[in-house]
């Protein structure tokens, strides 16, 4: 039998949030014959893509000791965008593209704003949180755009013809294997990595720090604007007031996958397993019959547990083995 | 004086605006501008303590929320005003006493703490609130009165929270304890080294403004006699907003109350400097981004100690 700390050396979180996700399936499963029918499964894959898509983006800039906390307005902005342009004339995929532009320039703008004129980014994003909603108003008034192209409303309501998924799992899909190939096995993953343990010395060894940064919030801005352009063909209506909040779940979420707020820790499958399993949580929780308010408590509880419980780990692994003499091998990772 | 930017900047809006708008300068909309920062002003001074330390709290907005509802709730059911107010500090206290506990003795980033606990406040909230309403005449009397009327053309909102901030600014410029705050927040390690008790201090800065933001919940019901659960819902980040245009620098260590409410002010000057100038509402958000980018671009500019890597406000 292992003892204690060898099982807590090969704890990691990520691998908890998967267990966790499983456990939750089972769960709820149990708690409701509803949960497992098709029409569910879709609904809860729906509900949860745009978290998702945002969500890949923002481990990166989290890893990498960043934080955007205008994600949510980002994706309000590209709405609006599509919805303004749509309005004036423009053909429907043109108005898309112009939105995806619009979303992406917004990403780059905050990155500007962090690396050229190193600003922090927690107080810049609040700023542009408020200034990106705004140009919604601006370009919106309080007028929602509805009526929108119906073949393009269908293809995000609509399951793939014979599954019981809907349309949008495909870009999530895509985007989450080029973000988790991306953040594991390439030179640009693993510049995020060393940015987020230690920026000085990853500049002192030639990584292009500003530059990698500068990408990582133009990256943040296009996968907004991406599921931005999802959230209006699933609400099929462009609204100012899109996406409110979003910014906290996605955080929410993205931490409790098990990336550390103080960077470099973190890897793709977590992040992922954490929004499927939120999901899963928020629908198991009201099919068995609890109010949307226990939710709240318990994904607050969960992001709590997900901070707690490594620093227990940590401290069991820092405890001498078992029946040996010998002084504290294994130390605290953020020792002072 | 990182506070004379912005006091400049109120200055030069509610003059500017008067010249072009002379409705600007009569006493009715200064009045309107002090009622209606009276919350976000309070619940910045409660910030700055975080703040200063290089920590934030986001769960303020869902704490204001509930001891506003809370107040309203208990009062109609017979409790004296002194009980209910003792039960908004005493809640507030307690969801700061956890932030500070889990912050202080267990380490834990302040940004991901304070996140989770305005999740499970506000769920805890909507489940005793059950889509409940409070309604005017359910608030108590006294605080009805205090948002109904002026010490001359003040209203006494705004004077509770000119009282306190004067307090919290006297405390953080005497009071030992409130200073090692600022060393705290400029260099945590330091502040350890030179014998402050660090977690203790930081602790009691999460409890004061805990403490603080649920007494905030009187003032929120006296200045809109009514609440729901929905109350102070996303109010967290516009306090934040508040202290930044104030020049609390969010790398800590600088700062002051005087500033925050400076801030709040100079934020809610401008949203009714925008109807007073004929520009669309619509835009009012837009403006107040753009305003929250310069004072942290001048915040930077100010300062030369503030380093870009203390960006997320804590350390490692």
């Amino acid at each position: 039998m292992r003892k204690p700390r060898e099982l807590a050396g090969s704890f990691t979180w990520d691998k908890g949030v998967v267990l966790f996700l499983i456990l939750a399936t089972f769960f709820s499963s149990y708690a409701s014959p509803y949960f497992a029918t098709t029409s569910n499964v879709s609904f809860v894959v729906a509900s949860i893509v745009e978290i998702a898509i945002i969500a890949i983006a923002m481990s990166y800039l989290i890893i990498s000791g960043e934080i955007d906390l205008s994600v949510a307005s980002i994706l309000s902005l590209t709405s609006a965008s599509i919805g303004f342009a749509f309005q004036n004339g423009i053909p429907f995929e043109q108005s898309i593209a112009i939105g995806i532009l619009v979303g992406t320039a917004a990403g780059f703008f905050n990155g500007i704003l962090v690396t050229v004129f190193g600003l922090p980014s927690l107080a810049v994003t609040i700023a542009t949180l408020a200034l990106f909603r705004g140009l919604c108003w601006v370009l919106l008034e309080n007028k929602p755009v509805n009526q929108l192209p119906r073949e393009w409303i269908a293809l995000a309501n609509e399951n793939i013809p014979n599954t019981f998924l809907p349309w949008t799992i495909i870009p999530l899909v895509i985007l989450g294997l080029i973000g988790w190939f991306v953040l594991h096995h390439t030179k640009i993953g693993r510049w995020t990595f060393a940015i987020g343990t230690n920026a000085e010395a990853a500049k002192f060894s030639g990584i292009p720090v500003a530059m990698v940064k500068l990408g990582l919030f133009g990256f943040t801005g296009f996968m907004s604007a991406i599921a931005g352009v999802i959230y209006t063909l699933r609400f099929a209506s462009a609204s100012p007031d899109g996406g409110m909040g979003y910014e906290l779940s996605v955080i929410a979420a993205v931490l409790f996958g098990g990336v550390s707020i103080a960077g470099g820790v973190g890897t793709m499958w977590g992040v992922l397993a954490a929004v499927l399993s939120l999901g899963v949580i928020r629908s198991g929780l009201q099919l068995a019959g609890f109010s949307a308010n226990a939710l709240l408590v318990v994904s607050g509880s969960l992001l709590l547990i997900s901070v707690v419980l490594p620093r227990i780990t940590d401290y069991v692994r820092s405890q001498k083995p078992w029946g040996s003499t010998q002084p504290k091998k294994w130390k605290r990772k953020n020792e002072e | 004086m990182r506070e004379l930017p912005v006091f400049l900047g109120v200055v030069i809006v509610y003059v500017g605006t008067g010249l072009l708008n002379p409705i600007f300068f009569t006493p009715a909309v200064l009045n309107d501008i002090l009622f209606g920062v009276a919350i976000v002003a309070m619940l910045a001074v409660a910030q700055t303590f975080v703040i200063v330390m290089r920590h934030i709290d986001l769960s303020v907005g869902s704490v204001v929320g509930f001891t506003s509802f809370l107040i309203g709730d208990l009062s109609s059911k017979g409790f004296s005003l002194i009980a209910v107010l003792a039960v908004a500090l005493g809640v507030g206290a307690l969801v700061g006493a956890t932030n500070g506990f889990l912050v202080a003795y267990l380490g834990l980033p302040s940004l991901v703490v304070t996140l989770a606990t305005l999740y499970i406040v506000r769920g805890i909230f909507n489940e005793v609130g059950k889509g409940q309403t409070i309604v005017e005449s359910m608030v108590p009397r006294e605080l009805n009165w205090l948002g109904l009327n002026h010490l001359y053309i003040f209203s006494y909102l705004f004077v509770i929270v000119i009282v306190l901030m004067v307090a919290a600014g006297l405390v953080m410029r005497r009071a030992r304890a409130a200073r090692d705050l600022y060393a705290i927040g400029s260099n945590p390690q330091a502040a350890k080294l030179v014998g402050i008790p660090v977690a203790r201090r930081i602790f009691l800065a999460f409890v004061a403004t805990g403490a603080l933001s649920g007494l905030a919940g009187a003032v929120m019901l006296a200045r809109f006699n009514s609440a729901s659960t929905q109350s102070g819902l996303g109010l967290e980040l516009l306090v934040i907003a508040a202290c930044v245009v104030g020049g609390v620098s969010i790398a800590g260590g600088t700062g002051s109350v005087y500033g925050a409410v400076l801030g709040a002010v100079l934020l809610q000057e401008i949203l009714l400097a925008i109807g007073a100038l004929g520009i669309p509402q619509f835009w009012q958000l837009a403006v107040n981004g753009t305003l929250i980018i310069c004072a942290i671009g001048l915040d930077r500019y100010l300062s030369t100690r503030t380093k870009a890597s203390t960006i997320m406000g804590y350390s490692k």
